[in-house]
């Protein structure tokens, strides 16, 4: 990939250890050297592999050619659409009232998934499931039914491609990805350079990218967590709309609220140094909508993803709603100021505007960001 | 081991110098024998306790060097002939009961003890030498010079002992204690033992027994006056000779294994009209007139002998007081620097020595003789690196506390003490050992350690031990750190055996020295009992044993005790075939390659598995492998395939 000699040393000393690492699981897995554990990445031993090493190379905050990537997924350049490469960007939100129940916003994602099992689209998808202890953990979801146990967020990342790094390279059975924005990076980068050893990247056949502004750390948010509420209790974490400003915790016994600030500084450092708020790469990106109860947005970005949008919207599994223009202003406005932000915080930590750590962009668009 | 009870006086054996030693105690009729093991002297003790039952004696391995010593005392108080044999590490263990024992003196029954010093360390974890310990402690001492004298010295030792009235100590040294030599035997005494412990009932006049160090400055004149006598008797001994010219240009002046060198080297420099050695076997008393009188021989002096400069410093002292007008010759050895202070010695360097001191250019043979020696022999041993057995259950062991210990990430640490665990220090245990000491050492570290908190301290500390160790010397660490509430995981490596010094029994074992089934003292129920948290995992449960490991560390709450029970392989092997055959399946290893770089060979290294560079995949040496089939939860492609044997 990279191919500049580069391995585990080097992914502690460009990432984890300078909080750059996004948990996204890339790394693991697949890796008998490193190991994720309680919102950590371990070395357990030293891996002497720089010309070819995965945990390297699909690090979505190690050098991401990102023409190259674009390339590949849409078979164009990386462009400057705020929102990424986007066919068509709607509003929508699920008819089946079960998955309504349990869905975080408009179940678009849930139904999706259902929809590509029971068509045949994948055989499973890589979810992420909030565990006994309410840790988030990875989960292949083979059915409906296991599917719908993974609706709803807990808010933390989650090292989703660890349980995908796990299925080994003979498996061919398809799969479909639910993930956010920094591991639909690492997945894409797999798809422009098919790893050798690991798993086979042409079973993944769907990737449904999540809109994220940040993610809260499994390793301090969950402590903080355990220290003020019974674990045991909870049934679903929910941050409501603005102007709410609140992190609910609904349990057995009603709802505990914190104040986002007071959330907030669990939020995983490298959050603050991602471009991507809508998961640029997927097939298909759902988030909330800014005002809309119910719904979620979707951006449908690939030929693949407009198939399944289009056998959902004839079977009448998603009501589709046109996204309105203010809505669409605001997301590209959104994810445009986070691309801004960012950016300057990478040039804030390389001390240097032509060095932009992880990020490959072109001079034009560099310049565009930052000034 | 040799027959060390032969019934056939006059006879010419071969024999080690720890069999030497256990023949000398039976022509000397001894009725007890206890020690813990400890290489170099474990041979002492082992060959006794095969001969035991038909002997008529008691032997024992003692759950340490100090109950050792005391139960042969309690002997000796009784009448017996009583032998503790140890290495030097043991005379430490030891000492706090020695330095009262020279004061009450010891019963009717001799009481000898033996060290084996280990120069060089080889199979210890340091060189001391115990020569000054029987100095400071005013215990006579004696060292054999070869294995003749290491058994008529070991049989003499005991009258003197009874003479004295007082404990006697026989030092020998690795060369002397695993060599072999010819041995004539003597007469076996065969004794009816009776044992009683004499008391005075009548309390009107006297102090009810004698052992008692009180009075204990009257106690102390007392025991100078028996080292005196002992001095006297040392003048004339048959252990301390002079061979050499009446007038020599250099005399060496030498005890113990170092006498064979020195001869080696005159020898080898055709020397022997011109160089006198003066040969010491009892060494503490000094026979000062005997020593004086050789003095006079050469105006140079040449002190050769392992570790302390002992020989060196008496001798001096004895010079300083001679009459003023006497001749001062000059000395060397290590103060002068001709003489190593540390390390084994060898003929070359008392050569090297002696060339120096005379002037002689002295040609070793081909200077690349050694070399190509050293060539030849290589090319029929199989270069190995320092590492536990195949299929031994420490390997397994220290991969779950190395992946436990980065899992948890606090960069947690271990602390270790002396065992085959001890390799842990290096590649064998992942170097996951951080201290090494004494028997027990790493558990008191550990209680130190885990209370660092206050301080801001919060790595994880695991005290390792063996087995036979814990019993040893860490439960008095484990009750201290249970009542002090120290924060640290005792993980105690049970493989059923005294493994390193072969396989002696234990109080886990079930088993006596002279074979006869015992007590089991259950190491949980103990610890339980104490109020401990304790675990018992199978280490080659790998995941099993990370996980358990990772959540007692991740809980807190003082000492806690996780116990790695899985039977040595050595001594399973001589029971068992193996549990299964093991293979690896060429078209699943991917070698070097991303997702795995070797780690079978590289990290893990268990002996059994070897790399084909040709190939570039692992493969199973089938005369190494043991078959435990722990090797396959380690590999990460599930190439490594284990059916039932």
């Amino acid at each position: 990939m990279s191919m500049d000699g580069k391995g585990c040393k080097e992914l502690f000393d460009e990432v984890i250890d300078v909080g750059l690492c996004a948990l996204c699981g890339a790394c693991v897995g697949g890796c008998p050297y490193l190991v994720y554990h309680k919102g950590k990445i371990a070395l357990l031993d030293n891996c002497t592999r720089v010309d070819e090493a995965q945990c390297y190379d699909y690090c979505p905050r190690t050098y991401t050619d990102m023409n190259e990537v674009s390339q590949k997924v849409f078979g164009i350049p990386y462009g400057d659409n705020e929102i990424g490469t986007a066919q068509e960007v709607l509003m929508a939100r699920t008819t089946d009232t079960v998955i309504r129940e349990k869905a975080q916003y408009g179940g678009v994602v849930t139904t999706l998934l259902s929809l590509a099992l029971a068509e045949g689209f994948i055989d499973g998808a890589v979810l992420t499931k909030t565990s006994d202890n309410k840790a988030p953990s990875p989960f292949l979801a083979q059915t409906v039914d296991e599917v719908l146990q993974c609706a709803g967020s807990s808010y933390m990342a989650c090292p989703v491609l660890e349980r995908y790094n796990q299925i080994p390279k003979d498996n061919d059975s398809k799969l479909g990805l639910v993930s956010m924005p920094c591991q639909v990076l690492a997945v894409s980068k797999m798809k422009a350079h098919p790893p050798q050893n690991r798993v086979n990247i042409n079973n993944v056949r769907l990737i449904i990218g999540l809109f994220c502004t940040w993610a809260l750390s499994p390793d301090t948010f969950y402590k903080f967590l355990k220290e003020n509420l019974d674990l045991s209790e909870v049934k679903k974490f929910d941050i409501p709309p603005p102007p709410a400003n609140r992190f609910d915790v609904f349990t057995e016994s009603g709802r505990t609220s914190f104040q986002l600030e007071q959330i907030k500084k669990f939020t995983m450092p490298t959050c603050a140094y991602c471009l991507d708020m809508t998961s640029e790469f997927a097939d298909i990106s759902v988030g909330s909508v800014e005002g809309i109860e119910g719904w979620n947005t979707v951006i449908v970005r690939t030929d693949n993803g407009a198939k399944l949008m289009g056998i959902a919207k004839r079977k009448g599994k998603l009501q589709i709603d046109t996204l309105s223009p203010a809505s669409l202003a605001h997301l590209k406005e959104a994810s445009l100021l986070k691309k801004k932000r960012s950016l300057s915080e990478i040039v804030k930590k390389s001390g240097d505007r032509s060095n932009l750590l992880y990020v490959s962009l072109s001079p034009r668009l560099t310049k565009k960001l930052l000034d | 081991m040799a027959n060390i009870e032969i019934d056939a006086p006059g006879t010419s054996h071969l024999l080690i110098g720890n069999e030497s030693i256990a023949r000398g105690t039976l022509e000397a009729g001894i009725g007890f024998a206890a020690a813990y093991p400890g290489t170099p002297s474990s041979e002492i003790l082992g060959s006794l306790a095969q001969v035991a039952k038909k002997m008529g004696i008691y032997v024992e391995w003692s759950i340490n060097e100090m109950v050792a010593m005391e139960a042969a005392a309690g002997a000796s108080f009784a009448g017996i002939r009583a032998l503790v044999a140890m290495k030097q590490n043991g005379v430490n263990v030891v000492s706090d009961f020695l330095a009262n024992l020279v004061m009450t003196g010891i019963g009717t029954g001799g009481l000898v003890l033996v060290s084996c010093d280990d120069p060089s360390a080889i199979s210890s974890s340091n060189e001391q030498d115990t020569r000054p310990i029987a100095q400071w402690l005013d215990i006579p001492l004696v060292e054999p010079g070869d294995f003749q004298e290491a058994k008529d010295m070991t049989k003499w030792l005991f009258d003197l002992a009874e003479e004295l009235g007082t404990l006697c100590m026989l030092r020998s040294v690795t060369r002397i204690a695993h060599a072999r030599g010819n041995v004539s035997l003597g007469e076996l005494l065969k004794k009816q033992h009776k044992a009683h412990f004499d008391q005075v009932h009548d309390l009107k006049n006297v102090m009810p027994t004698t052992f008692m160090p009180v009075p204990s400055s009257l106690r102390h004149y007392f025991l100078h006056i028996k080292i005196d006598k002992a001095r006297e008797m040392f003048e004339s001994s048959q252990f301390n000779r002079y061979i050499g010219p009446d007038k020599a240009d250099l005399l060496i002046v030498t005890s113990g294994s170092c006498w064979l060198y020195s001869q080696d080297a005159v020898k080898a420099l055709k020397l022997s009209d011109r160089v006198g050695i003066l040969k010491l076997g009892t060494l503490w008393p000094m026979p000062e007139n005997f020593v004086g009188k050789h003095l006079s021989k050469s105006e140079k002096i040449l002190f050769v002998e392992e570790i302390d400069p002992f020989l060196e410093r008496n001798i001096m002292e004895i010079v300083a007081n001679l009459p003023p007008s006497s001749p001062r010759p000059n000395f060397y050895g290590k103060r002068s620097g001709h003489i190593n202070a540390y390390g084994e010695l060898n003929p070359d360097m008392v050569i090297k020595a002696i060339s120096i001191i005379l002037g002689l250019t002295y040609e070793p043979r081909d200077v690349e003789y050694s070399k190509k020696a050293e060539t030849f022999a290589k090319g029929n041993v199989p270069e190995r690196s320092m590492t536990f057995c195949a299929g031994c259950p420490h390997r397994a062991t220290f991969w779950a506390i190395k992946n436990a210990l980065k899992l948890d990430g606090r960069d947690g640490f271990v602390t270790g003490d002396i065992g085959c665990y001890s390799m842990a220090l290096g590649p064998a245990g992942f170097f996951q050992v951080r201290t090494m000491h004494c028997m027990g050492a790493g558990a008191g570290v550990a209680n130190g350690l885990g209370k660092l908190a206050q301080f801001g301290f919060d790595q994880p500390v695991l005290a390792v031990v063996g087995d036979s160790t814990f019993y040893h010397a860490t439960i008095p660490a484990l009750i201290n750190g249970i009542y002090n509430q120290s924060n640290f995981i005792l993980v105690i490596l049970d493989n059923s055996a005294t493994a390193m010094t072969g396989f002696q029994p234990h109080p886990g074992t079930g088993m006596t020295a002279m074979g006869k089934p015992t007590k089991v003292i259950n190491m949980e129920a103990l610890c339980r009992s104490l109020g401990a948290y304790v675990e018992v995992c199978d280490p080659f449960d790998l995941k099993g044993t990370t996980s358990t490991l990772l959540n007692m560390m991740s809980e807190g709450g003082g000492a806690k005790v996780a116990i790695m029970r899985r039977e040595c392989e050595l001594v399973r092997a001589k029971k068992e075939k193996p549990p299964y055959r093991v293979y690896v399946d060429a078209e699943k290893c991917i070698g070097e390659a991303c997702g795995c770089d070797r780690l079978c060979t590289r990290v893990f290294l268990c002996p059994g598995l070897t790399w084909d560079k040709e190939a570039g995949k692992s493969k199973v040496d089938e005369v190494i492998c043991s078959g435990c089939g722990v090797c396959v939860s380690v590999c990460p492609q599930g190439a490594i395939i284990r059916e039932a044997a």
